[in-house]
């Protein structure tokens, strides 16, 4: 048992409550926020790799002390290998994903801590509760605690939309409140049916019941429980038919909260996804599944984005559409292709918060989304402007940076798969989505300054460019050595398939 | 008349129909064409892949949908007004996705 694992989710949940309490003590909740965020992404470094039993209750087999006071009939069944506590694991991924959200959670948290006149303890507690929430989901291994949180991190995610003060936010944030009262019971649903059917939560042991024909994997209600997990994963995630209301949430929030925001839809979309490929990956189906709402999301995403005229929202459905990439990498149903999804994961949150903080600079500096409002802002901040391309050329994946790399591991992937076809249309969609982020970075910095366009905060804070500049070197490493991750998403990835 | 003037006349008539105020600009007017381009490309290679199902079903689907895309096009300004952020629009995806989604694994699984 390893006691850093629960503290991944444990430390960010207690920092919550605190800053929820010291809502009014600035100074308090200054220190608190950045001291935590910035031990978020140590944990997962200096953690071993393990399992970790709610309560202690490891499985039968790997206690023989109790396993000898228990009748034979038990012990001789599947129940000596079953989990009966609520298991967490810690593996080569879940480092890299809990890492690299960490990363992401410190730098919104220490942007929006600068950006805010008033610090508010309410906002950094929706920011600690969903990071804490979505670790959680990372490292579960139980799909009804894995569930507790995905509801949890959905109301944080409305919080967060509720905190902003953006124009019609309370509207958007009830349609998702509203949606996910839809979804997210079916995907409850989908769980009580699995538990009904196997008698279990625990995912190992569901995977193990199919293999071991305790549960007919071609019973109807069992293909149901799929049908209805899918649901939920489509809702969690953003893509199509909730890509509309996932790119609004982000345009509601705050640029330093929707970044988190999406890191949130990443690795939602991850911890899912990869529940539904290990469970249910036995259906091709399945896999056309994820395959068409992928490039639905692709499609979708990416021709809704250059069609925009509001920055935010133009990033909010170039994130949905990034995210069809990792579904295409999960899709194809090879390791390797598996390995390039999950790192293309890592690189959509990197660089979908880069992009939002960026970005961020010109609603702080102005108070204005719509492009059609701005422009000529290039004079002012240059070099925050150079930040800002560079996030550009890392989403259309511009050598050497990030996501270079992982999208042409992809295309190799899906070349390697037998879909040629998906590689091309990822090369399409990459230089429609540069052309779009090329449409609003002329928009905004380069041509010329509307009259009446006003300029509120002239200085952009440090943390914000210290942010940037963080963003960028993450970028830059990645993509200059990218197998610091891909040995790690590799291992995983096998043991997957 | 040209495709390039029939898709700009359709992209100035829609946003009348659907009474937005946002002048017809340059940048819109490419955006929009770019996203049409885009979508029937990206659709229409999307589609090649029937091939792993049935080489003929797929050219048949892949004509199939060229004539349709080419005949109804500019889809996108209908696309997007499809996909704005009324509550009603997103309640009647998420339900047709949901039966398809249960349809489809309920009944059809063990046979696709």
């Amino acid at each position: 048992m390893n006691p850093l694992i629960p503290i991944m989710v444990i430390l960010p949940i207690c920092c919550a409550l605190l800053l929820n309490l010291f809502h009014n003590k600035d100074k308090t909740v200054k220190i608190l926020a950045i001291v935590v965020g910035l031990v978020l992404p140590i944990i997962p470094l200096v953690a071993n790799y393990g399992l970790h039993y709610f309560g202690g209750y490891s499985p039968l087999i790997m206690d023989p002390g109790l396993a000898s006071e228990v009748p034979s009939l038990i012990t001789g069944s599947a129940l000596n290998i079953f989990h009966p506590a609520i298991t967490y694991t810690f593996a080569s991924a879940q480092k890299i994903f809990i890492f690299i959200l960490g990363i992401v959670a410190f730098f919104a948290i220490f942007t929006s801590l600068n950006e805010i006149k008033k610090p508010s303890g309410v906002y950094a507690f929706l920011m600690f509760m969903g990071t804490a929430s979505i670790s959680a989901i990372l490292l579960s291994d139980d799909i009804f605690n894995l569930y507790v949180f995905f509801e949890i991190a959905a109301l944080t995610q409305v919080g967060i939309i509720l905190c902003s003060g953006v124009e019609r936010n309370y509207e958007t944030a009830l349609k998702y409140m509203l949606l996910g009262n839809i979804a997210a019971p079916l995907l409850l649903l989908g769980i009580a049916i699995l538990l009904g059917l196997t008698g279990n939560v625990n995912i190992t042991d569901i995977i193990y019941s199919l293999k071991n024909g305790l549960v007919d994997p071609q019973n109807p209600s069992f293909l149901l429980a799929g049908g209805l997990i899918i649901f939920g994963w489509l809702y969690g995630s953003g893509l199509p038919p909730f890509h509309s209301i996932k790119s609004a949430v982000y345009s509601k929030a705050l640029p330093h909260g929707a970044a988190l925001l999406q890191a949130f839809s990443v690795f939602t979309f991850l911890a899912l996804g990869i529940i539904i490929i290990r469970i249910f990956s036995y259906l091709p189906l399945t896999q056309w599944v994820i395959i068409i709402f992928s490039l639905m999301a692709m499609i979708l995403g990416i021709t809704m984005a250059i069609m925009q005229t509001d920055f935010k929202r133009i990033i909010g459905y170039l994130a949905v559409g990034e995210l069809g990439y990792i579904g295409l990498g999960l899709g194809m149903g090879t390791a390797f292709g598996v390995t390039a999804g999950l790192f293309q994961a890592v690189n959509e949150a990197i660089i979908t918060a880069f992009l939002f903080i960026g970005f961020g600079t010109i609603l702080y500096k102005t108070g204005i989304s719509d492009t059609r409002k701005l422009g000529g802002l290039l004079s002012d901040n240059p070099w925050v402007a150079g930040l800002v391309l560079m996030a550009g050329f890392a989403m259309a994946g511009i050598p050497p940076l990030n996501a270079f790399q992982s999208k042409l591991q992809l295309v190799q992937a899906s070349i390697d798969a037998g879909f040629p076809e998906l590689g091309i249309i990822m090369v399409i969609l990459s230089i429609i989505t540069f052309m779009t982020f090329v449409k609003v970075f002329y928009t905004i910095y380069l041509r010329p300054r509307p009259q009446d366009l006003k300029i509120i905060n002239e200085t952009i804070p440090k943390s914000t460019i210290i942010s940037l500049v963080a963003f960028l070197v993450i970028c830059l490493v990645l993509g200059l050595f990218p197998q610091l991750v891909t040995d790690n998403l590799s291992q995983f990835a096998q043991g997957l398939i | 008349m040209n495709l390039y003037d029939i898709i700009i006349n359709r992209i100035k008539v829609i946003p009348k129909k659907a009474k937005e105020q946002e002048p017809v600009t340059n940048i819109s007017a490419s955006s929009v064409l770019a996203a049409e381009i885009t979508l029937i490309s990206s659709v229409l290679i999307a589609a090649i892949m029937i091939r792993k199902i049935s080489p003929i079903l797929m050219v048949v689907v892949v004509l199939a949908l060229f004539f349709a895309m080419v005949t109804s096009a500019p889809i996108m300004p209908r696309l997007k007004k499809e996909q704005n952020d009324s509550y009603n629009n997103m309640i009647f995806y998420v339900t047709l996705t949901l039966g398809i989604l249960v349809t489809l694994f309920y009944w059809g699984a063990n046979n696709v």
